[in-house]
This record gives structure tokens, C-alpha cells and sequence, in this order.
């Protein structure tokens, strides 16, 4: 069955009450304009990863580029004259470029978290429609207005949960949770993001490219080395779980289609003493989903990279999905009293793996263990860029070919338990959430 | 003859007979090494221009293509002038970052190191001024060193440590040197 046919079948188990999975009713009012006119709002390093999955995708023209850092402005306008033959724009200021560009479609807002409520607020009210990076905001307040904002313009706003639209979660999703159930009964979860330190350090600047101090107290930031570094500063970001645990939390409550009931994390400063931002946090997630009552694990470490570096796995009664971005990282774990599926094997849906030797027993714990599950994988790998489905999707939504499968509203829904994260940390205490703290 | 004579002449072809299978074996040592040392530039350098070509082989379920970005293999490895990159992308913003770092400096670099290589590891493939070519491909790697040491790539700079050496020992043996198209320089 093609991902399409499947889509417009399981319409109604979407509109069932699955929320967080259903797909937007927002769409573009315009119609077909194949031309859609640019506008880079950040170009660091994540606005240069989204400009180069967006340099695939026919159709865009990039009108203009706004960062305050020079570096990064004067080097991204040259990647885009590269790319399109002419030299876009160049502001250091948002209000200055949405007064002054006329025309503008859309803006895609790649900035830190801390500027992305206000710039995405911005742009919605000047007209145009928004891609803006996850997390929403480093504030729930700030998310709201984001939310609001969309709503209010009736414009596009997709927020950057890029595996939303990445055919292997959509495909394990619709497929095999869904529609074979091959977990049986999903009854928990655990998922990861660790790095090592070496990957954690603070990002060093040449001192020639500092930006002058005026410059950058205009923007919120005292100096270059929290320009730089803004991810470990509380008024600037959420941290490490809002940073990295977002992407795969956001798969959670999307899988399970609702929001958590409880969250108890504990946290700490475990080995960079001076940071603002816990370098460890470890989270579990309450839900009574429509299935019954799941429990989620989730933990984000900055000190090392052991573990295998970031999935989600969703652990069921009668198999395992363990789930990447990287396909080497994903398999499936057959239960030993699961229905065989020799069926969807023979179908494709299903790829076995073949089976690791049987260890020998070489102590007497063996003979408590259970039997090694069967393992498979998930058909397929990504054949694009991470985030260019993603950006593909707002594009065509902007088209009015389709709807966004993160607009900003379903991106809160997700993302709002997350918030209540570190409060549960520093509190050392579990958070029973109330309507209040997750709703809009 | 006298028996002295006679000796001496013996004593002496037994030796030019050992300098000659000695002589062999340095050429032979001379040769590989400047087989080696081409080979890892060339190859180098053509790896720069080296990219991904997306795969289109759709992933089948029930007989039917799922969807056009889901393949069995995301892509395979292909060759172009648009895929130049000298210094890897990743590595450029950690090399922008450092203080002694001139941004003229990596854009000229990241430019000249492909072509450099290509250059250089042709010309000591082919033996066209072995002993000047050998010792600028030993500049290059100085250089490729002095950035790995700004960005604790130490494991990186030992690598680079034996291929100087390498080169320290063909440029050595360069009177063994055969098989050139230019043996001046």
C-alpha cells in the first residue's frame, strides 16, 4: 500500500481524537505560485544546514538575509549567490528587512531560541508565512504566541520537528504501530540523546569576527562568548532538553497521538560546574494513552557518547521499535510469544536481520535471562538531506498542495511538557500537570 | 698476474656485485615509496571532489514503491567538479573559530589543497622533478599539520608526522630515484 493510499484511509483514525498525530486543517489560502520568495532569518549553523536542504527544492528564491553576526550574514548571502547567480539582501535587523523587502513569502527563522517567538511573531504579522527551528521558544509563554500568532494571521507556521515528515517515522508510524501493531501494546518507552564531552564544549571565535558590544547587548547578549554559546544560558535557551531531547520527546507524544500526564526529572551540573543549564537530565513521562497507561524514560547526557547516541524505542508486548534518524541505529525486537511475521516479511514491510551467535553460558545468570528477541529492521533509509521532507512539506502547504505536518499549534501540544522538565528538576519533585500548563 | 692482482680484482667485482644487488634494493625501496606517497596524493585529491548521488531504487511493500524518498540505500558515492570541497564543510566553521586562523588564508587554502594534491601526487607518480615536488607536498602536509595541531586533532597530526617522515626518506634516496620524465629538480 502506498504512503498516500494509506494517509487517506487512516483519515479517520486521525480525526479520532489522535491530536498530536493529525495532520494541520491549516493550509495556504493562495493558490499554486511556483515562485515562493525568501527571506533567511538566522544564518549560524543551523540556518546554513536549512538553506542547503531548501538549495534541493525547486522553486525558492532567496530574497534576503538577516543575521546580526557579519560572518555569518556576508557568508550566507555568498552561499545563496552561489546557488542562485545573484546576491540577495543583507540586513542585520528583522524590522529594518520586513519595513524594506516587499514581496516576501516566507521566512524561514533559524535563530537562538530565545529570539525565535519574537522573530516568528514578526514575520506572521508582516504577512508572511514562518518555518521556524524547534525548540519554539526557550518560554512556554513564548510558544503560546507563536501559536496565537499563526492563528491569528491565518498564515503558516511549521515548526521544526523534521522527523515529522521523514518517511521511515511516518512509514513505522502509519504502518507498523498503527496498522500491524507489532509492538502488541506499547507499555514503554525510553529514548536518548548523549554526547561526549567533547562534542559539549563551549564554541570558540576568532577575536577579528567579534561583533561590537552595542551590537550585541541591542540583541540580548552580554558578550561574544554568550553569542557563541547560548545554549548554556537559562534566559537564552531550555538546555540540553530542549535542544536535543526535543526532537525525540516531540516523537513520543506524536507516536502515542497525547500529551503526558506527569513528568519527574532529576538533573544536575555533573561536570561543567559553571554552566547555567543542567548537563545531565534525566525525565520520565506519564501517559494514559488511548492504548492504556505508558511509561517514558527519556535522558540527554552531555558527558558521554556511550549508549548509541539518540533514538526512541517503543517498547511493546510483543515487540520493540527502536527508531532513528539514522538508520543504523533503528531495528525491531520480536518477542519469542509474538504472532510470527513471516507474512509481512514476504510482503516487505519487514526485513529480517540474521540472527547473532548464541552466546555461550558462562555463569549462572544465564538461566534467569529471557531468550535473545528476533531482530529486523525497518525497509528503507532517507534518501534527502534530515530536514528537506520537512521544509518540502511547508513549501508545498505554502503551494496549497498540502498541509503542514507540524504546524505551530500541534508543535506546542508536544512541546509543552517539555517545559516543565527543568522546573521538575529543580523542584526535585514530580509535576501532576493541570490543563492550564499544557494548554495554549 | 701476480696472485695480489688477481685477488684485488676479485675483491673488487665481488663488491661492485654487492653495491649493484644493494643498489637495486634501494631503488626498488625508492620506487614503492614514491608509488606510496603519489598514490596517497593523488587519491586525496581526488576524494575532494567526491559527493553523494542519491538512490532511487524506491523501497517495495506489497509489490508497490512506498514512497520516492524512502530507498534501500540513501546513496552512493559519485564524482563531480561541483562536489569540491577542500577543507571538509564541518571542519571549516572550527578552523573560522580560531584566533590565528586568517579567513583569507582558509578560503585561499581550501581552494589550492584539491588541485595541490592532484598536481603533486601526478608528478611523483611520473618522477617530473621528483625532488621538487616531494619536498612541497612535504610543505603541504606541515601546513595540513599546523591546522590539526590548532584544533587538537593530535591522532591526526601523528599520521601526518609519518607521511613527512616518508617523504624525508625518498627525498633521501632521490640519487636512487628511476623511471623519471624529468629528473632535473
Amino acid at each position: 500500500m502506498k504512503r498516500r493510499e494509506f494517509l487517506s484511509k487512516s483519515g479517520t483514525v486521525a480525526g479520532a481524537g489522535l491530536i498530536l498525530g493529525a495532520p494541520s486543517i491549516l493550509k495556504a489560502a493562495e493558490g499554486n505560485n511556483n515562485k515562493v520568495n525568501v527571506a533567511l532569518i538566522g544564518m549560524g549553523k543551523q540556518g546554513r544546514v536549512l538553506f542547503e536542504a531548501m538549495s534541493n527544492i525547486p522553486g525558492i528564491h532567496f530574497q534576503t538575509v538577516c543575521d546580526i553576526w557579519d560572518y555569518n550574514l556576508d557568508g550566507g548571502a555568498k552561499k545563496v549567490q552561489a546557488l542562485q547567480g545573484h546576491m540577495p539582501t543583507k540586513y542585520t535587523d528583522i524590522d529594518e528587512l520586513l519595513e524594506k523587502e516587499k514581496g516576501l513569502d516566507v521566512a524561514i527563522v533559524a535563530t537562538p531560541d530565545f529570539w525565535h517567538s519574537p522573530h516568528t511573531v514578526k514575520c506572521l504579522d508582516a504577512g508572511l508565512h514562518v518555518y521556524c527551528e524547534k525548540m519554539m521558544s526557550n518560554t512556554i509563554d513564548g510558544a503560546r504566541a507563536m501559536v496565537r500568532a499563526m492563528e491569528r494571521n491565518k498564515k503558516l507556521c511549521q515548526i521544526g520537528h523534521q522527523r515529522r515528515s521523514n518517511p521511515r517515522y511516518r512509514y513505522t508510524l502509519d504502518h507498523l504501530i498503527n496498522h500491524h501493531k507489532i509492538c502488541g501494546t506499547i507499555v514503554n518507552i525510553n529514548g536518548q540523546w548523549n554526547r561526549a564531552v567533547k562534542s559539549s564544549q563551549d564554541i570558540k571565535y576568532s577575536k577579528r569576527l567579534t561583533i561590537d558590544s552595542d551590537r550585541l547587548a541591542k540583541y540580548g547578549f552580554k558578550d561574544m562568548h554568550q553569542f557563541m554559546n547560548w545554549r548554556f544560558y537559562r534566559d537564552l535557551s531550555g538546555g540540553p532538553i530542549s535542544d536535543l531531547g526535543a526532537h525525540q520527546i516531540d516523537v513520543f507524544n506524536w507516536f502515542l497521538g497525547c500529551q503526558p500526564k506527569s513528568v519527574f526529572a532529576s538533573a544536575g551540573n555533573d561536570y561543567f560546574k559553571t554552566r547555567e543549564h543542567f548537563d545531565n537530565v534525566m525525565a520520565i513521562f506519564e501517559y494514559d494513552s488511548e492504548q492504556g497507561p505508558v511509561r517514558a524514560f527519556y535522558q540527554v547526557l552531555t558527558t558521554t557518547s556511550a549508549g548509541g547516541g539518540f533514538y526512541e524505542s517503543f517498547m511493546g508486548t510483543d515487540a520493540t521499535i527502536k527508531i532513528s534518524e539514522s538508520a543504523a541505529s533503528s531495528s525491531i525486537f520480536r518477542e519469542s510469544t509474538a504472532p510470527e511475521w513471516d507474512d509481512l516479511i514476504q510482503r516487505g514491510y519487514l526485513r529480517r536481520k540474521p540472527a547473532p551467535p548464541k552466546p555461550e553460558a558462562t555463569d549462572g545468570i544465564s538461566s534467569y535471562a529471557s531468550a535473545a528477541p528476533e531482530e529486523f529492521t525497518i525497509p528503507g533509509v532517507l534518501n534527502k538531506p534530515p530536514h528537506q521532507n520537512h521544509l518540502e512539506n511547508f513549501f508545498a502547504s505554502v503551494r496549497g498542495d498540502a498541509t503542514l505536518n507540524c504546524d505551530a499549534r500541534h508543535a506546542f501540544e508536544s512541546e509543552a511538557p517539555i517545559f516543565w522538565v527543568n522546573p521538575s528538576a529543580l523542584q526535585k519533585e514530580p509535576i501532576i500537570f493541570t490543563p492550564e500548563q499544557l494548554q495554549v | 698476474m701476480s696472485k695480489e692482482s688477481t685477488e684485488s680484482a676479485e675483491a673488487c667485482q665481488e663488491s661492485k656485485a654487492k653495491q649493484c644487488h644493494d643498489c637495486l634494493g634501494v631503488v626498488f625501496a625508492t620506487l614503492l615509496l614514491r608509488l606510496w606517497l603519489g598514490v596517497r596524493a593523488l587519491q586525496t585529491g581526488i576524494e575532494k571532489f567526491a559527493g553523494k548521488v542519491m538512490s532511487e531504487q524506491a523501497v517495495q511493500i506489497d509489490g508497490e514503491a512506498y514512497d520516492a524518498d524512502l530507498t534501500e540505500v540513501a546513496s552512493t558515492k559519485g564524482y563531480a567538479l561541483d562536489n569540491y570541497h577542500g577543507i571538509p564543510e564541518s571542519m571549516k566553521d572550527t578552523f573560522a573559530g580560531e584566533p590565528l586562523m586568517m579567513g583569507w588564508a582558509l578560503k585561499v587554502y581550501d581552494f589550492v589543497l584539491g588541485p595541490a594534491l592532484l598536481i603533486l601526487g601526478i608528478t611523483i607518480l611520473l618522477g617530473i622533478g621528483s625532488r621538487v615536488s616531494l619536498f612541497l607536498l612535504g610543505l603541504l602536509y606541515v601546513s595540513l599539520t599546523w591546522g590539526l595541531i590548532l584544533i587538537k586533532q593530535d591522532s591526526g597530526v601523528a599520521w601526518l608526522g609519518i607521511h613527512v617522515i616518508m617523504i624525508a626518506m625518498a627525498l633521501n634516496w632521490s640519487k636512487h630515484n628511476r623511471l623519471c620524465i624529468l629528473k632535473k629538480w
